[in-house]
């Protein structure tokens, strides 16, 4: 049993307010052999810094930033150590400081977090947040075999070798628990390749039923190829400064909320708890919950770390109620499952009624029972499971959608037929807009690791 | 990019060298291809020594078809059960752990499972099989592990086996098969 005392529950504050004002990106693909990774960087460092309507020359802008956070996952994928320095060289920012993160899928929210404790304590008053991952320097069974290392070596490494085998099971557990089909798992892949289609960024688009993703090949069951991310090469970048230099860069800047959560790496060492009760939460709502034998909270269903970090931001940021607060959110779905399971942890349902988001069509850009706007729309960006896993880009890349959306720019990086052309592509013709309505005012992203050892959950909030 | 051509200035002939040159003792690199970017292959093989440290009993349990946990023995603290995964030191109390070993047969349930069909590399289990997570009483996780044979499901019990002879000297070296009382 984990027992909290005092001063670990200490709600994180800024001592000064923290923004977002831009946002970069390349284009994510499995094989990306025309640039080498800190030219990947470049590109995106460029795009943030030039095409993001700020009110200063680009590189007057860069001669604001004084701290530098970079998001790497792992060094087997790269196979360069201290590879910070030398895209942090690349991109002619030496001699200011820097410093690498890596948190798993969690180190593009490690890093936002970085830079904004940066930001907020004073260190600096412009960071540059920026990841990356090269995962086509190896073949996709060696790529598993790395990404399994991130199990622990002695007692789970071995009994799977991919990740989906760590997750399957917690799918199986989920719907044995909660009495859920395998169809919602899979609407959740087929709105999030649909989403991607939208996007001249993403790897993996495409419009497929439910009956498709059911049909696709079985990775680790019940999750088939089409439930789970893919290799993904790429890198994205934000900028985060303090109020006075985000007001100076633009007149739509966002405000930051970031905190953080972590939890046993191996499943097998989750000790069963109280729920940590959310604002709008009561502890009735759980009375019954966990009645079912060997059940127990967060058991292989839910996660812990994910449930921590909403508790503290939520308190930080003053959201009462997820669902009616937050206009968009961006979930980590490297698998259908774990965004299934995320929608618990984060509030957006009670525990045991997380399906209900999805069925209820609140999670959609449109909501297919009803035809008009879904309450709380998620993964409009494509997702993990459309658009891109670059593991230390993908915390970043999430932020970044979530500033544009808020902003009222999805149109124009994702709509402008030149981008697609950039990278190669050509805009479908079937192209639609899913930029949420200027009424919105807030959006939050997951960043995940693991099987849910790291997870922040960060909150942008419209600041004009 | 444009390229430049350099040209060599008049007169600056390197001094020939009287000592042996240097020689490539290594592997010629292949190019996998040129366009639209120069791709070569970078092979290599490696061997890493790896300590099962304070950990060490469990896997020379197994060798002994033994199933060995640890408990902390701290009567103030408040975390009195069995760890699989082993851990050396108590999580709460950072007390040194006891080792105890389960009286076989040890009986566990199937808390949940997964049938691992694609893998990574390195896999030394014959795909598919069916991986497991077992609860066992009085142990406070639920370790993983894999079926030997049968389908596994939640609620299944199962009996823990070792493989003693040509033993892996891994946590592959005991697995769970399908118990009948």
């Amino acid at each position: 049993m984990i027992r909290f005392k005092e001063g670990n529950l200490r709600i994180p504050k800024w001592n000064r307010k923290v923004f977002i004002v831009a946002g970069g990106t390349t284009a994510y693909r499995k094989y990306f052999p025309e640039y080498k990774l800190e030219e990947l960087v470049m590109i995106a460092f460029k795009n943030m810094l030039e095409d993001n309507d700020l009110k200063m020359d680009p590189l007057e802008v860069k001669g604001l930033i004084n701290f530098a956070a970079y998001g790497e996952f792992a060094d087997h994928f790269q196979d360069q150590l201290l590879c910070q320095a030398k895209v942090h060289d690349y991109l002619g920012l030496d001699p200011l400081y820097n410093v690498g993160i890596k948190t798993g899928g969690a180190t593009g929210g490690s890093a936002v977090l970085t830079a904004a404790m940066a930001i907020a304590s004073g260190y600096a008053n412009v960071a540059l947040v920026a990841g990356w991952e090269r995962m086509d320097e190896v073949d996709t069974r060696t790529g598993n075999y790395y990404i399994a290392t991130a199990a622990c070596k002695d007692f789970e490494t071995r009994l799977g070798r991919i990740y989906s085998s760590y997750y399957a099971p917690m799918a199986n557990r989920f719907a044995w628990a909660f009495n859920v089909s395998e169809v919602t798992r899979a609407k959740i892949a087929v709105k999030n390749h649909l989403y991607a289609y939208y996007s001249p960024y993403a790897q993996q688009p495409g419009k497929y039923t439910v009956e498709d993703v059911l049909n696709s090949p079985i990775s680790a069951y019940p999750l088939r190829f089409l439930e789970c991310c893919a290799m993904s090469v790429g890198a994205a970048c934000v900028l985060l400064c303090d109020e006075e230099t985000a007001f100076k860069l633009t007149d739509r800047p966002c405000e930051l909320f970031i905190c953080g959560g972590t939890h046993t790496l191996r499943v097998a060492d989750r000790r069963p708890m109280e729920v940590p009760l959310l604002p709008h939460e009561t502890p009735e709502m759980y009375k019954d919950l966990y009645g079912k034998e060997g059940a127990r909270y967060p058991g292989f269903e839910s996660f812990l770390a994910s449930r921590f970090a909403a508790w503290l931001v939520y308190r930080m940021a003053g959201i009462q109620n997820p669902i009616e607060d937050l206009d968009l959110v961006e979930l980590h779905d490297a698998f259908t499952i774990s965004d299934l399971q995320t929608y618990g942890d984060i509030g957006l349902r009670p525990y045991g009624q997380e399906a209900d988001y999805i069925e209820s069509g609140d999670a959609y850009y449109i909501n297919p029972n009803t035809g008009k706007p879904g309450k709380c729309p998620s993964n409009l960006s494509g997702g993990l499971i459309g658009t891109m896993h670059a593991v230390g880009a993908t915390g970043i890349f999430q932020a970044a959608e979530c500033l544009w959306q808020l902003q009222q720019k999805y149109d124009k990086f994702h709509g402008d037929p030149k981008i697609w052309k950039k990278w190669g592509k050509e805009k479908p013709k079937d192209w639609q807009s899913l930029q949420i309505p200027e009424t919105a005012k807030q959006a939050l992203w997951v960043s995940h690791a693991g099987v849910g050892s790291h997870v922040t959950v960060g909150i942008l909030r419209k600041a004009w | 990019m444009a390229t430049k051509k350099i040209t060599k200035k008049k007169g600056t002939k390197p001094e020939k060298k009287k000592e042996e040159k240097v020689k490539f003792i290594g592997k010629v690199t292949k190019v996998r291809q040129f366009k639209p970017a120069m791709v070569i292959e970078w092979p290599r093989t490696l061997t890493h020594v790896h300590t099962y440290g304070m950990l060490s009993p469990f896997f020379e349990g197994l060798r002994k078809g033994e199933l060995r946990a640890t408990r902390c023995p701290n009567p103030n603290c408040p975390e009195n059960g069995l760890w699989i995964p082993p851990r050396a030191h108590c999580p709460d109390c950072h007390t040194e752990m006891v080792w105890e070993t389960l009286p076989n047969p040890v009986i566990g349930k199937i808390y949940t499972f997964t049938e691992v069909v694609y893998a990574g590399a390195g896999i030394e289990l014959s795909t598919p099989y069916w991986q497991v997570d077992v609860e066992i009483p009085g142990v406070v996780t639920i370790p993983k592990s894999y079926l030997l044979y049968g389908k596994p499901y939640i609620g299944m019990k199962v009996k823990a086996e070792f493989r003693t002879k040509n033993p892996t000297n891994t946590v592959l070296d005991y697995y769970w098969v399908p118990y009948e009382e």
